[in-house]
């Protein structure tokens, strides 16, 4: 259902949609049986489960730092003297704090994880496409 | 306000998606397309339609609503319901799409291998469901009565038999297109309205300054909502996002674990530009309307500033315009919610046949319309927090725990997400009957996530501890399938 799949002239047929899909695809098509046979001896096993554990650490990680500045920024507001009354622009500090300060943050998190988090995975590959 | 302002709004809303479902529903002809929107659905049209499911009542009335009666610390709403998706991408998106589950009840059985354990998620995915439809009915409530004066319940019905009907009539097919365009008009429906009334404030010279009394004011005299509150809020809203049903479902349509990174992190810029302005309305509403935080209708804000600060013909288009865009949040929330509800229903009790899912449909419409026209409502981000806390207690831990955790056995899962249900549950009942109790039991109540969230994870680790002979046998093999990269050549083809 692109947006850029006009009907051609000879459009397929409508077809009924009749048995739900309560075991939905196991695999990818073409998830190569050789990779497969790969990942399942010793060695493919230890690569798989270290690719589990950095991508298990890396999201802890992201989370944790996430989490943490995020509640510096109520305290920020409590302990620095003066904080809860200063203003910018004539907006309080601590509303543009929550109000508009966090999501760059946010945005700035999720883009380190995407980026590293492919990159394990590139690692991965080149191991288990090279056995 | 002038009803026929508030017809042209709805008129024009529903007849703007029947025609995007219609197109949708003429080049979408194949089972292919049915099931896999999938292959060829790109991150952006994805992830607008992620939004547009998720931005629901809560968010577009709510926020603004919540911000004019408790001021700066409402604003850790909005931040959880965005912070969720980034817990979401973090230890959901990718391995949940490799999963290759549809719905979370399949993830359940193909992971612990267990009918029993499908069986409770399936329960728990219909409770989830049906109690975050009755939120968005209530608020198509206050909409009708306020923008057309109708009685309340005529809202809440023309909700639940549009859903209903568009759900029967197959909409399926078109459900990406509709869902992905009401998400940019339910954006420009908040954003252009505050933009022109921030023009006419600063044309009539109150600049920023003026208004900063507003930041400081409170209306209703309502306390700050306190340190555990606010913690345990922020709790229910990370970790409640990523166990919501029809949030899930969206990810099987992306075409790898890759993409389905990439569409969250459009996702959650998507939600971060939307939440500027609620806050704006509910900060503007401080400064001009505080009346109605107190005549208890504050939810109405963003319905009503407009028109409010805008005399005259722009004021009354202005105000349709915002009439659309919150019916659009209450349609394509609840015919996400629905629609899900309705397959686990129908696979799980019917049998899983085209008519069983039908009558699943009619089933969770009616449902949830019973419990909105029975009960009083809350305030809507209020509501929809507490289903929030529920599926943090129950799904999230499930979610957690099977992706990461090769020792989650089936028994740990059950005992687990009914502990979490059981308690979490209980302190929403408990809290409302005895009513908003003070001191530590009152807060505990209040707002349970904190310490329910924590007990759902100790009880499914113990008991998956106490039960290690029962670790599904294939648990290599699926561990593998849900962490491992799709082949490359599959990914640079894209």
């Amino acid at each position: 259902m692109s947006p850029d799949a006009t009907p051609g002239p000879n459009p397929p047929r409508r077809v009924r949609v009749t048995a739900p899909r309560s075991q939905a695809r196991r695999a990818s098509p073409g998830y190569p049986v050789a990779r497969e046979i790969a990942e399942e001896s010793e060695v493919g096993q230890v690569f798989v489960r270290s690719l589990i554990r950095s991508q298990l650490r890396l999201a802890v990680v992201v989370a944790v730092g996430f989490l943490l500045i995020l509640l510096a920024f109520p305290l920020l507001l409590a302990w620095v003297p003066g904080m809860d009354r200063a203003t910018f622009l004539g907006v309080p500090f601590g509303w543009l704090l929550l109000g508009v300060g966090v999501y760059p943050l946010i945005g700035l998190s999720a883009w380190l994880y995407v980026r590293t988090a492919s990159r394990n995975e590139a690692r991965y590959l080149d191991l288990v496409e090279d056995e | 306000m002038n009803p026929a302002v508030g017809y042209a709004g709805l008129i024009g809303v529903f007849v703007v998606t029947a025609a995007i479902g219609f197109y949708g529903l003429r080049i979408s002809r194949t089972t292919e397309d049915f099931y896999v929107a999938s292959r060829t659905v790109r991150p952006w049209w994805n992830a607008s339609a992620i939004g547009g499911e998720y931005l629901s009542a809560a968010s577009f009335l709510g926020v603004a609503g919540l911000i004019l009666i408790s001021g700066a610390d409402a604003l850790w709403f909005p931040i959880g319901y965005t912070a969720g998706y980034l817990m979401l991408l973090l230890f959901v998106a990718a391995p949940l799409r490799r999963s290759g589950a549809y719905t979370v009840p399949d993830f359940t059985e193909g992971r612990l291998e267990s009918v029993a354990a499908r069986r409770v998620t399936s329960l728990l995915v219909v409770l989830v469901g049906w109690f975050y439809i009755v939120p968005q009915l209530q608020g198509a409530a206050l909409t009708i009565r306020i923008a057309t004066g109708l009685p309340s319940w005529v809202g809440s019905v023309a909700v639940a038999v549009v859903v209903c009907v568009t759900v029967l009539m197959g909409g399926m097919r078109a459900i990406t297109f509709v869902q992905a365009f009401q998400f940019w008009l339910k954006l420009t429906a908040i954003a252009v309205p505050i933009v022109f009334v921030l023009i006419v404030m600063a044309n009539n010279g109150l600049a920023i300054p003026a208004v900063a009394e507003p930041f400081a004011s409170n209306p209703v005299g309502s306390p700050p909502s306190g340190t555990y509150r606010n913690i345990s809020l922020v709790i229910a809203l990370l970790f409640g996002t990523l166990g919501l049903p029809h949030v899930l479902v969206r990810f099987y349509t992306n075409p790898d674990g890759t993409s389905a990174r990439r569409t969250t992190l459009i996702v959650l810029a998507l939600l971060s530009v939307f939440y500027i302005f609620p806050t704006l309305y509910g900060v503007v509403g401080r400064a001009f309307a505080p009346d109605l935080a107190a005549a208890g209708t504050a939810d109405a804000l963003v319905l009503l500033l407009p028109g409010r600060l805008i005399p005259g013909l722009a004021g009354d288009m202005l105000t349709a315009l915002v009439i659309a865009g919150a019916f659009a949040a209450f349609l394509s929330t609840t015919s996400g919610l629905v629609v899900s509800v309705a397959g686990v229903i129908s696979q799980d009790v019917l049998g899983g046949r085209v008519r069983g899912f039908r009558i699943a449909a009619v089933f969770s419409s009616i449902a949830p319309l019973g419990v909105a026209l029975m009960t009083d409502s809350m305030q809507l981000a209020g509501s929809v927090g507490l289903v929030f806390a529920f599926t943090a207690s129950t799904l999230c831990p499930l979610l957690l725990l099977g992706i990461w955790w090769r020792g989650l056995t089936d028994a740990g899962a059950i005992a687990g997400m009914l502990a979490g249900g059981a308690l979490c549950g209980g302190s929403i009942v408990l809290g409302r009957v005895l009513g908003s109790g003070t001191g530590l039991l009152g807060e505990l109540l209040a707002q349970p996530a904190a310490w329910t969230v924590p007990t759902a994870f100790a009880v499914m680790i113990g008991v998956s501890l106490a039960t290690k002979s029962r670790r599904p046998g294939g648990i290599t093999k699926i561990m593998t399938r849900l962490h491992t990269p799709e082949r490359r050549s599959a990914a640079a083809t894209r």
